[in-house]
């Protein structure tokens, strides 16, 4: 595998963390599997179509993730608090549900078309990467995955908040006895978390098409990618996204007749090995 | 249980009395095929996903010809009645709505628009007492192995195409060529077809490769072409995928280094938009352009941008066009709206139409018309095509499918 | 989902025709008398059914109602999983697909009698829920279900890979066509598309499987599988061999889905990968909890009332919009889903219906 082929699986897989470790937040604190991210990334792109339309794209890049930091907080109050005392699995299928109503709507909204967005002109050409030629916006998806998943670690080991959510995510009951409250960090975990599924939607409105399928088609992906890289662990999921990301370019390039089904084996043989995944339940 | 079922009356009671009013002959004979009688058609296409809009388009372009037909007296006196019933495109659904219109006396089906949908609709045909008119799918499998004595198809097949396609290959300047395809049918055949003319014209293919259907991410397929030395692709990806190849390829600076892209499915009037001025120069294969020069084509555009406010019609509008004037035609050989006489009249017909002289296979109900080589380029503000070759129904694909057992 | 099991009527009114669907009363077994009792009644059933199309002569609704049957059948299988083991499958579509692609594939391709494709079919769709439920029923909870999906997702990748097209028609689907003498249950191929002939053969599916469940609901077996899904660890201690039981228990599912996927691909004369697809995984899955699996006949109501709405509210295009407002309805709001709500005396139904009296004064 040459360089140029390593960082398309470095682009795709980074793409993939930035989706997955925003699920995996939410999965960890709350316990829910979060079947609407798919939607959540799908509105990111097409709020990133609206906002290129009438500004540029960089606005979109600040923009639908604060937006959907908003949906988010939306969810937690609206669903996640108020359901919380419910099972698991049920709050999981409400956000199923709730994936069915946002994709339809969006749909109702922006039509069935695919949409263009165009990257920023500055990022329309290639780079130089050690003599390979490489588009210079997946450079730029790279760089963000690698700025997001530095500052998320950090924040969540340095930060009181990262320790207050570390600590509710390993034990609620307990950390609401000592004092943290569950409810407050829950609302900021989140919205980061649909907040990330937006920037990941806008990353990926130019990268690829902006279409009805998109949220379903990643959804699989992502869960696959959490549940595999161990619940609720970020760490985990950020290390089985960009594996994932690698292993899928890989099977493109050297087994391509049956690359399509790698992703799907491989999560079988993962969770059929270690059923909890990877990491097992660790938060970072 | 009671409310449902009436609920369920309700509509059913409604298009009934409609179609009382509709028309003046006593109604409830549905399809009897007696003078005046009117001549029934069901759309039924998809409501929602990437292909809503080609069934809607469909279905404006079917109303077009209806109310073409209507205004000059009806089709040899019979007056075009449409009923529409959209569906979530799944085929049990499509098959339900089927025979619903049917049962409401409509005894031809259109404006179906997937390959499954229409294949488990043409299983049904018979029991039904309904022909369909496919103005859309051109997977080769629907006039081929899942044939119909009742199923035609009024648009060029993916085996026709192609051959259209790998004709006009010496007309296109690369001559070391990589294919990208997708992995269906379609892609699989294309590929085939291309590799054996490229081979005839001695030209050389340097790379072929698959990619599975709703794939977004092509990176690792671009890289491996430019690391392959081909001047020129020949790119069979469609929707979607065709949107992300493009972009994506674009990203990679992939088309500036080529001396030809030729595309297969992959470019179309609802997509210079999304696609924009990065496909100028593109070829791809083209069933119809508004362009073609006929009288019976020039009157038609000249009425569609009438009522369209001035917009040229496009390949998906003027194909179901294309299948309402067959029905039309067969209708007034058969000088009846009966089902099985149309089918008669059908299963021989040849007739002057606005793509120029078609006519109707017999052995597998495909019919015969050109097909075209078109090349992208600006026209007014937008882009537009410009027909590069046309290859009569004559040299692409003569023969009825083998697979099709009428 | 312990949850929605206590939502289930533990008192019937014995008269009532429902109270023997009804779901085993807490503490009650299978003896000779409810046995008798409970056959009795599904014959009754059995037949009064069958008359069905006497009734609904409207072919349309006629097609509605059996097309609902074997939707019903395939969220039974799916509904039974949910309610005794506790396991929530978006996978199920593997059977009811690898069921309706093997009875494609016998008939069309080895030229069997459809009878013989119907058998291979659904103990192949078996064999394959024996095979996979060895792997996943150890696995708990999300995992569980993201398991299931990547299954029936590769299944259904496996199926559109070029390799296998000259086997499987991979996109293009596969049309079923068996001889022209060849009957199955009296019916040649070209009447099988019409809904009031194919009636009896979904009918009496239907009637077998909700007995087989009602019996097994009310067995010693499944009193197993409640003690396993409430805590499993609980019974593991207590002796119970907990692996065993839930491995019967989707593997009985499995066998259900195939079915349904057999008659689908009987009925439709024609499969396609729509029957492996995550929209058909997810939309029976929906149908089950629409309709309320903790009952027996829960998840056939949420089948036919999907297929009515399929039908009825496809023009707007907005199915996908009301079928997620149904699901996020019916486990906010229902529970039970319909028919739980329904037996539950409709006290929450009325409830909305005078909340809503209140909110309109």
């Amino acid at each position: 595998m040459d360089l140029a082929q390593l960082l398309n699986g470095l682009a795709y897989g980074a793409l993939l963390m930035i989706l997955s470790s925003g699920l995996a937040m939410i999965y960890g604190l709350r316990g829910v599997m979060n079947f609407a991210h798919g939607a959540l990334y799908m509105l990111g792109a097409y709020l990133a179509y609206e906002v290129t339309q009438r500004t540029s794209f960089w606005a979109a890049l600040v923009l639908a993730p604060l937006l959907l930091a908003a949906v988010g907080a939306a969810l937690e109050l609206g669903v996640f608090r108020r359901l919380q005392h419910r099972s698991h699995i049920e709050v999981g299928l409400v956000m199923f549900g709730a994936a069915l109503i946002i994709e339809r709507t969006i749909v109702l909204i922006w039509g069935d078309d695919t949409l263009p967005v165009k990257a920023p002109s500055a990022l329309d050409g290639t780079a130089n990467v050690l003599g390979t030629d490489y588009p210079a916006y997946r450079l730029l998806i790279i760089g963000v995955a690698a700025v997001m998943a530095v500052a998320l670690v950090l924040w969540l080991k340095r930060s009181r908040t990262g320790l207050h959510i570390r600590a509710a995510s390993h034990d609620t009951e307990t950390a609401k006895i000592l004092g943290i409250d569950v409810d407050r960090v829950s609302l900021v975990v989140v919205a980061l978390g649909a907040a990330l599924a937006g920037l990941a939607g806008v990353l990926a409105a130019p990268y690829f098409s902006v279409q009805p399928g998109m949220g379903q088609s990643i959804l699989i992906m992502v869960l696959i990618v959490v549940v595999a890289g161990g619940v609720g662990s970020i760490g985990g999921a950020m290390v089985a996204a960009l594996a994932l990301g690698l292993i899928q370019t890989a099977g493109n390039v050297w087994i391509p007749s049956v690359a399509v089904l790698v992703p799907y084996l491989v999560a079988i043989a993962v969770l059929l090995w270690r059923p909890s995944g990877l990491a097992g339940k660790r938060v970072a | 249980m009671h409310k449902k079922l009436l609920a369920a009356a309700v509509p059913l009671m409604a298009v009934g009395a409609m179609t009382g009013c509709g028309s003046s002959s006593d109604s409830g004979s549905g399809g009897s095929g007696g003078d005046g009688a009117p001549l029934k058609i069901a759309l039924i296409p998809p409501s929602g996903g990437p292909l809503a809009v080609f069934g809607k388009d469909s279905t404006t372009a079917w109303q077009f010809a209806a109310d073409e037909a209507n205004a000059n007296g009806g089709v040899d006196g019979h007056k075009v009645e449409i009923v529409t019933s959209q569906t979530d495109g799944t085929p049990a659904a499509t098959v339900r709505a089927a025979r619903k219109a049917t049962q409401g006396g409509a005894r031809f089906i259109s404006g179906v628009i997937t390959s499954p949908e229409n294949g488990a609709l043409q299983q049904q045909l018979p029991s039904m007492n309904a022909i369909s008119f496919n103005t859309f799918g051109k997977d080769d499998a629907l006039t081929g192995k899942q044939c119909s004595a009742n199923a035609y198809r009024t648009v060029q097949n993916t085996a026709m195409d192609v051959d259209a396609v790998a004709k006009s290959l010496e007309k296109l300047p690369a001559t070391k060529w990589a294919i990208q395809a997708v992995d269906y049918a379609t892609g699989r055949t294309a590929a085939k077809i291309f590799t054996a003319a490229a081979k005839q014209a001695g030209k050389q293919v340097v790379l072929t490769q698959y990619a599975p259907l709703n794939t977004t991410e092509f990176g690792s397929y671009i890289t491996k072409i430019k690391n392959s030395g081909a001047d020129g692709v020949f790119a069979i990806e469609f929707g979607a995928d065709g949107v992300a190849f493009v972009n994506q390829g674009a990203q990679f600076k992939l088309f500036q280094g080529l001396k030809s892209v030729l595309g297969f499915n992959m470019v179309s009037e609802p997509l210079f938009d999304a696609l924009g001025d990065k496909i100028e120069g593109f070829y791809n294969n083209i069933g119809y352009v508004h362009q073609l020069d006929n009288a019976k084509n020039r009157a038609f555009v000249a009425a569609w941008k009438a009522k369209n406010g001035g917009k040229d019609p496009y390949y998906v509008q003027a194909d179901a066009y294309l299948g309402a004037q067959t029905l039309f035609e067969a209708v007034k050989k058969a000088k009846s709206v009966d089902p099985a006489k149309v089918k008669t009249a059908l299963d021989s017909l040849s007739f002057d139409s606005i793509v120029g002289q078609v006519s109707i296979r017999p052995g597998d109900h495909q019919i015969l018309r050109d097909s075209y080589l078109g090349q992208v380029e600006k026209q007014g503000s937008g882009l537009g095509w410009k027909v590069i070759n046309t290859v009569p129904a004559s040299e692409t694909q003569p023969q009825a499918d083998p697979s099709c057992k009428l | 989902m312990s949850t929605t099991a206590e939502q289930v009527p533990s008192e019937v009114p014995a008269t009532d025709p429902a109270a023997l669907l009804a779901p085993a009363p807490v503490g009650s077994g299978l003896d000779r008398r409810t046995v008798l009792r409970g056959l009795g009644l599904a014959v009754v059933v059995l037949v009064v059914g069958l008359f069905v199309p006497d009734v609904i002569s409207d072919p349309t609704n006629m097609g509605i109602a059996t097309d609902g049957v074997v939707l019903g059948i395939l969220a039974l299988s799916i509904g039974f999983l949910a309610h005794r083991s506790g396991l929530i499958s978006l996978g199920h579509t593997a059977f009811y697909g690898a069921s309706a692609y093997g009875l494609a594939i016998a008939t069309t391709s080895w030229d069997w009698s459809p009878m013989q494709a119907i058998v291979f079919a659904v103990l192949g769709g078996t064999v394959l829920g024996l095979v996979i439920g060895a792997f996943v029923v150890r696995t708990p909870g999300v995992s569980f279900l993201v398991l299931t999906l990547a299954i029936g997702q590769a299944l259904h990748q496996l199926v559109v890979q070029d390799s296998v097209r000259e086997t499987t028609g991979a996109y293009d689907g596969l049309a079923v066509t068996w001889g022209a003498d060849d009957k199955v249950a009296g019916i040649a191929q070209a009447d099988i598309g019409n809904a009031a002939t194919f009636w009896p053969l979904a009918w009496v599916s239907l009637v077998v499987v909700l007995v087989v469940l009602w019996l097994v609901g009310r067995s010693r077996f499944g009193r197993v599988l409640e003690a396993i899904r409430e805590n499993e660890e609980r019974a593991r201690f207590s002796g119970f061999n907990t692996y065993v039981p839930r491995l019967i228990a989707f593997t009985l599912s499995s066998a259900i889905a195939s079915l349904a996927g057999a008659l689908f691909a009987l009925k439709a004369s024609f499969v396609s990968p729509d029957t492996l697809s995550f929209v058909t995984a997810g939309d029976s899955l929906i149908a089950a909890i629409v309709g309320g699996f903790a009952t027996l006949v829960g998840p056939l109501v949420g089948g036919v009332v999907y297929i009515y709405a399929q039908s009825e509210l496809s023009d707007s295009g907005n199915l996908q919009l009301f079928t997620g407002i149904a699901l996020v309805v019916a486990v906010v709001f229902l529970r039970g889903g319909i028919v739980g709500a329904v037996t539950d005396g409709g006290r929450k139904l009325r409830t909305i219906v005078q909340t809503r009296k209140g909110a309109g004064r």
